[in-house]
């Protein structure tokens, strides 16, 4: 399992847990207008809940450029090693 | 405990109880597994997360009282709005929630067309910070010019209080200036007349000042200096997308803001409950004594004093005070009759339960007592399984968890926040005074009405008899040992008792009693003398154990039916006063005999036969021949 598959695999469980749906899929090129309730609101709840699950702060210009799944993968992937 | 929400797990597995709930159709349940995982201090994942679990619940199955809500901010609320919907159902309410259009608070509140008035709210939060409050002092003003920049900021706020007074009936809640952590001038922000820490002080101080009935000033800046200061605001979501405050402060604001509304609109606690031993002082009463018990001497029994000294304030500003204790009465009693570091006494505890019953009810009993509402009880033990037990079988009483150290105890039941009121006024102060006054009338009549009950529980069987071999003694003991229950302090030897029960003219006669419990043994002792067509009563011994049980109306009733017997029309008593026997110096008058007249040292009465055909109540039985 590489680094970007153990991220992908938390990061479904943090996305699963804010929108309320234990059977959301993720994928690498998702973007907010994938889920129907990823607005500008629930995109503050979610960068929370993903800073809490890796225990990371995102700087104020990573908070508003996380809007594809992948680049979110990368980021972390990153800050983790 | 609310608030075992440290892991994400906690609240999780609670989320998904309560979804199981849910799907049974339990809506309470669901709440109360929300209500359990999570605490006001739990970060703002936990609290979205609650949030949305509680977004599916009907909050009007709940019973909750319904409150309209309309918030405008100069800043994002719209994630304290979810949050605070939540927390006001804690507090009792089920909201609805109306947010203004971000920044357009003088617009909402100016226009009347504007969706705010369409709304119409109970309440109207004007959520302000210290970027909203525009007080604008230029460094080196004087101190005219920093007051005059304030005043003017204030009279900002005062034009919009009056709008909205004019045009709705609602309670405005209006934050103060959140002081803000940095400054350029670092310590001379606070320290100088023209300091923006200065001027904000005196804001917020002028705000309060302004404040009339019908505005309640949300003390935002005390919620940052308790969340803490250095990380009150998260400069990256302000930059971002202008939340005032950190995001993890959310639930702290919003239970802080419910829990004044409740306050405010009358939902607020009103009576502390209190456990003695290891909550008021150190150690056990019935084990260690008034003088082995922690309390005054020590770190420990100074903290106890500390905390007695914040209940006794609490009582001191209008909160009834009750003791609920697993003791015995005495033991429990004795630190607030004799310990000399004892803050509180006991004219300061409007209900006092010392008893071995379960906890949950004698709090039940509490509530009656006070005439008050399980859910205007607030309850601190410092034993978890009677905590846990109260919040099972009681869960609208709101339990403080309290920590192991009492040290922490006052810390513990202030930031609960039980006791948030919008105002303060002297009758506030004499209410605690009220409930208590009101409690004891309760008592005394609960007394009454349960007196009947325990009577006949007892099943009270007399045997009436005369004077033979085996009673004369005994007889003749009571006579001459009775002080009190003696109503002419008569005294007989056993020769003088034989002659009276054997002449014509008098009789002599006994009563013993015996209950479900025993028997009492002989317990009274009356000589009865015929004069003409008048019966008098020359000795009324009895013994004052079964004093209270009907025993008296039981012998008057029995006097009575021998005065029918005898032809006589009337009964006559007689009271010789004895240094010893006032106890019953109004006993004919309570049975109801027409003075005679007489003097201090001895008095008459006498009762025409004819007037009493069916006697007196009594609850004592005649034991079958």
């Amino acid at each position: 399992m590489t680094v970007q598959d153990e991220v992908m695999a938390r990061l479904t469980e943090v996305f699963r847990d804010v929108f309320d749906d234990d059977e959301l899929t993720v994928f690498p090129a998702m973007t907010a207008k994938d889920v129907d309730e990823w607005d500008s609101l629930m995109h503050i709840t979610l960068v929370l809940a993903v800073e809490k699950e890796f225990a990371v702060k995102l700087n104020a210009a990573e908070v508003g450029k996380l809007e594809n799944v992948g680049q979110m993968v990368e980021l972390l992937a990153r800050k983790a090693a | 405990m609310h608030g075992t929400a440290d892991s994400a797990g906690g609240s999780k597995a609670a989320v998904a109880r309560a979804r199981a709930a849910l799907a049974a159709g339990d809506h309470a349940g669901a709440f109360a597994e929300l209500r359990a995982a999570i605490r006001p201090q739990d970060d703002f994942t936990e609290q979205a997360r609650i949030a949305r679990a509680f977004a599916k619940v009907d909050a009007g199955a709940l019973g909750l009282r319904p409150l309209k809500v309309a918030v405008l901010a100069g800043s994002t609320v719209d994630h304290l709005a979810d949050v605070l919907r939540f927390w006001l159902a804690a507090s009792g309410f089920a909201a609805e929630i109306y947010l203004a259009p971000y920044d357009t608070v003088a617009q909402t509140v100016l226009d009347p067309a504007s969706g705010l008035y369409g709304f119409a709210p109970q309440v109207v939060w004007l959520f302000s910070t210290h970027r909203d409050a525009g007080v604008a002092v230029e460094p080196g003003a004087t101190v005219a010019e920093v007051e005059a920049a304030v005043d003017a900021a204030v009279a900002e706020r005062t034009a919009l209080w009056r709008v909205l007074a004019e045009r709705l009936d609602a309670l405005v809640l209006q934050n103060n200036a959140d002081i803000p952590a940095d400054d350029p001038f670092g310590n001379l922000a606070g320290a100088a007349p023209w300091g923006m820490r200065t001027a904000l002080r005196l804001y917020n101080a002028r705000l309060a000042a302004a404040a009339p009935a019908g505005v309640a000033v949300f003390d935002l800046d005390h919620v940052a200096g308790l969340w803490g200061r250095a990380r009150w605001t998260d400069p990256r979501y302000w930059h971002h997308s202008k939340h005032a405050f950190a995001p993890d402060a959310t639930g702290t604001v919003a239970a802080a803001a419910a829990r004044l509304l409740a306050g405010a609109m009358g939902l607020g606690k009103k009576c502390l409950v209190l456990d003695l031993d290891n909550t008021l002082w150190g150690g056990v009463i019935g084990d260690d004594g008034v003088a082995g018990i922690a309390l005054g001497t020590g770190a420990d029994g100074e903290a106890f004093v500390a905390f007695q000294r914040h209940v006794k304030a609490l009582k001191e500003r209008g909160v009834i005070l009750a003791v609920v204790s697993k003791n015995e009465e005495a033991a429990a009693r004795a630190p607030f009759e004799s310990h000399p570091d004892m803050v509180l006494r006991l004219d300061d505890i409007a209900v006092f339960r010392a008893n071995w019953s379960n906890k949950a009810d004698t709090i039940q009993d509490v509530a009656e007592t006070l005439s008050i509402g399980l859910d205007s009880l607030v309850f601190v033990d410092d034993n978890p399984a009677e905590r846990d037990l109260v919040r099972r079988a009681l869960p609208t009483v709101e339990v403080i968890e309290l920590p192991d150290d009492p040290a922490h105890y006052v810390e513990a039941l202030a930031r609960a926040g039980c006791f948030e009121a919008a105002a303060f006024s002297a009758e506030d102060r004499r209410r605690a005074g009220y409930y208590a006054d009101n409690a004891r009338r309760v008592e005394l009549k609960r007394a009454a009405v349960d007196m009947d009950g325990y009577l006949d529980g007892l099943v009270m069987v007399a045997t009436v008899g005369g004077v033979d071999d085996f009673h004369l003694p005994r007889i003749a003991q009571l006579i001459n040992k009775s002080n009190q229950f003696h109503l002419t302090g008569t005294r007989l030897t056993e020769r003088e008792v034989e002659r009276l029960a054997a002449a014509d003219d008098t009789e002599v006669f006994h009563v013993r009693l015996a209950d479900r419990f025993g028997d009492n043994g002989l317990i009274a002792v009356l000589i009865l003398r015929r004069d003409g067509e008048d019966l008098h009563v020359d000795t009324w011994a009895m013994s004052c154990r079964v004093l209270g049980r009907t025993v008296e109306e039981f012998i008057a009733n029995e006097i009575l039916a021998r005065a029918r017997r005898r032809g006589c029309r009337s009964v006559v008593g007689r009271y010789v006063k004895s240094p010893k026997n006032a106890l019953v110096a109004g006993l004919y008058d309570r049975l109801g005999f027409a003075p005679l007249g007489g003097d201090e040292a001895e008095r008459r009465w006498s009762l025409a036969v004819a007037d009493r055909p069916d006697g007196w109540k009594t609850h004592v039985r005649v034991a079958e021949a």
